[in-house]
């Protein structure tokens, strides 16, 4: 042949299977030696078809469905839903109500920013941090389960206000929890910000700028880092955060590093309008009625979960189940985002760059597909883990 | 090899499999709730891994595996992929109500079934999720059954 | 600057595109478009930096038959399939609705534009069945490898996957 030959394209397909995290997902990225090339995904290992589901089951019956739509987050989901069910039946949910399920959702946060800390350290190699993240995190999962009852998938959210209530044993335990995990954050945002091996991994990696940030549509954390100045808790208070405001975290940097430092900005965030909540819970009822029918119309009804806006649109038609019910996930723009910027990054910074947006797949196993020429082989997650790792030594 | 030998020989290896069982997770549509609790079981608080559980990467070396969640469509062919992976012998344990009946999910478009729809299962561990306790305490009766 | 001030700067963007508007809520404005206008409607939204695109909701309005027992039922071939492009700037929120018959349920797409809507459009496209011209990858998304092609679960017509038999 004449014409002088393509250099080969080396395909690395990751999923659907996963042995330490969290859901399955695929990826597939094209590599040329080193760095990538392109990237595409494929979701739907999880798929349920639940959207459809709730079309056949009445309101109250959904409210416990979309509080499954993502373990991690369930609280926010079922907020999410409930305040669109409330906001349809023009029905106003009383304060305690409200200041209760903002102290849940923030707790819910804390919880999986400290996850996801743990998930990505690992992600990184680095296995201490993520012990210790998780042995922190039970705190809060205790705390969780002191006030609900259940460490996952709460249920504290009804219809028209919430089921649980808060005592004196409860804020003081709420409290002291609060003041041992600010301390356990301030040592890892140090071990964030100052660990040479660790920095060697976030700093300048998987680098947004503002400006791609905004076009792809990025949001919560991974947006924020980036600089996108939007958060719904801000921007279009519900439950109790007009009375409990929090203050936006941004950054300018768009790395990695940028997004662990977000995040962990975020938990003080939270430590601070938690002990608010507890020191200024107003008093009054829990519950409000709420009809079992209710009346036709369509509404919009979006909250900040920890992983960014989640959209939920209801439309009913008049009677005890839903028309419509469609839920955008936060994970689902990062998607866009993240696949975007993995072009042009070395393949073994790949699990550092999918992990920083936290990505949640049932809001997705990941396998690697390694293809070179007509030759595929597939990879699992774990081989690109210890890839990237051993490409950092 | 006489009778007596073989024995042993299995003897010996029912020790080695009930000391240290090497676990591979798999979720084939779940919430992520039992997911996220099956990682508490290997972190400080409940630390399996002192008992010589292992969580593995591939199917191939390992003994249980551990599923969550209803099957869909989409993982069912996986699923029974990875099971197929799994040398002989292996056990299925499935974590959460999901598992066992679908749950919340069931009648959903895109779910086949429970997890015994599709692959053997030896122990069920209910719950929304289950407590780590109790995903220990399941692998625990399974190891016990192995013994006898 | 105000939810209705921001509403109401919105609506002027896309206004030369709008057939009818609608408040359905106080922080919501809903600006029906044609097909044909919906692309340049969303662009001159993107270009105005009056907020980002939150989703891409699809709606199904099929029409029914009542056959001789009186019993209503979903005509699979006759209706109408809506789509709402929800815009979000602070606490208002803007969409654009277009309505697209079943028969010619095809649609420009806005991924050339806006690279976040190709996960909303696919997600559209597999389940209500509505194409989307132009779009970068028509692949399966959420739904699984072998899904019967011209079924999409998200139509009401839909009650469930017959039984393999």
């Amino acid at each position: 042949m004449g014409a002088e030959k393509k250099p080969e394209k080396f395909v690395v397909s990751i999923g659907p299977q996963h042995p330490a995290l969290k859901e399955p997902g695929h990826f597939e990225f094209a590599v040329e030696g080193e760095i990538v090339t392109s990237a595409t995904a494929r979701l739907g290992f999880v798929h349920r078809g639940m959207e459809k589901g709730t079309e056949s089951r009445t309101w109250v019956q959904n409210l416990y469905l979309m509080e499954r739509v993502c373990g991690i987050c369930s609280a926010v989901h079922a907020m999410a839903y409930a305040q669109g069910v409330e906001k349809l039946a023009k029905v106003e949910v009383p304060p305690r109500a409200r200041a209760i399920r903002q102290l849940i959702a923030e707790l819910e946060r804390i919880h999986s920013h400290l996850l996801w800390l743990g998930v990505a350290a690992h992600e990184g190699g680095f296995d201490t941090l993520f012990m210790l993240s998780w042995r922190d995190r039970e705190t809060v999962m205790d705390l969780l389960e002191a006030i609900t009852g259940n460490r996952v998938n709460y249920s504290a959210n009804v219809l028209g206000g919430v089921k649980i209530d808060i005592d004196e044993v409860k804020s003081a335990a709420i409290l002291k929890g609060m003041d041992f995990l600010e301390e356990r954050t301030r040592h890892y945002m140090k071990v964030v910000t100052e660990d040479e091996t660790f920095l060697g991994r976030t700093r300048k990696i998987g680098t947004m700028t503002l400006e791609q940030a905004l076009r792809l549509g990025s949001v919560g954390p991974t947006g924020r880092a980036s600089g996108v100045p939007y958060d719904v808790r801000v921007d279009a208070p519900y439950a109790a955060y007009q009375d409990f405001p929090v203050n936006i975290v941004t950054d300018t940097a768009g790395d990695l590093e940028a997004r662990f430092v977000v995040r962990i900005k975020e938990l003080y965030e939270s430590y601070r309008v938690i002990r608010e909540l507890v020191d200024h819970m107003p008093a009054g009822e829990l519950t409000t009625r709420i009809p079992r029918r209710i009346q036709e119309g369509e509404v919009v009804s979006r909250v900040e979960a920890p992983r960014g806006e989640l959209f939920y649109f209801l439309k009913s038609n008049g009677t005890d189940m839903p028309e419509r019910i469609k839920v955008r996930t936060p994970s689902l723009c990062n998607w866009g985002s993240i696949l975007a910027t993995a072009v042009g990054h070395r393949l073994a910074d790949m699990p550092m760059i999918l992990a920083g947006i936290d990505p949640c797949f049932s809001c997705n196993d990941r396998m690697i597909l390694v293809k070179r020429g007509n030759d595929q082989t597939v990879w699992t997650w774990e081989d690109l883990r210890r890839y990237g790792i051993e490409y950092y030594k | 090899m006489t009778t007596p030998m073989v024995g042993v020989i299995e003897k010996v290896k029912t020790w080695a499999r009930v000391n240290s069982p090497w676990v591979i997770h798999f979720n084939s549509g779940s919430c992520n709730g039992c997911d996220i609790e099956i990682l508490a079981t290997l972190t400080p608080r409940y630390d399996v891994e002192r008992f010589g559980i292992k969580l593995q990467g591939s199917p191939r070396h390992a003994d249980v595996l551990i599923c969550t969640g209803p099957v869909t469509l989409q993982a069912r062919d996986r699923l029974v992929r990875v099971y197929e992976q799994m040398p002989e012998p292996k056990f299925v344990v499935a974590v959460g109500s999901c598992g066992i009946s679908s749950g919340v999910f069931q009648g959903c478009y895109n779910v086949v079934g429970n997890i015994g729809d599709v692959i053997p299962v030896n122990v069920y561990v209910p719950g929304c999720p289950p407590r780590p306790e109790a995903i220990i305490y399941g692998v625990v009766q399974l190891l016990k059954s192995l013994q006898n | 600057m105000d939810i209705d001030q921001k509403l109401q700067a919105g609506a002027e963007i896309v206004k030369e595109w709008v057939i009818s508007t609608s408040n359905p809520e106080v922080n919501r404005v809903d600006l029906v478009v044609a097909p044909e206008n919906l692309k340049k409607a969303v662009a001159a939204m993107l270009d105005s930096q009056w907020g980002y695109l939150s989703a891409i909701t699809g709606l199904d309005h099929p029409e029914y038959l009542t056959d001789e027992t009186g019993v209503k039922k979903v005509d699979p071939d006759r209706g109408n399939l809506e789509l709402l492009y929800h815009f979000s700037g602070g606490a208002a929120v803007l969409t654009l609705r277009v309505t697209l018959p079943y028969s010619e349920a095809v649609i420009d797409s806005i991924c050339d534009i806006d690279m976040a809507a190709q996960l909303y459009e696919r997600e559209a496209a597999e389940l209500f069945g509505i194409e989307f011209r132009g779009a970068p990858s028509t692949d399966h998304l959420v739904l699984p490898d072998d899904w019967p092609v011209g079924v999409y679960p998200l139509r009401k017509a839909f009650t469930g996957l017959k039984k393999e038999s």
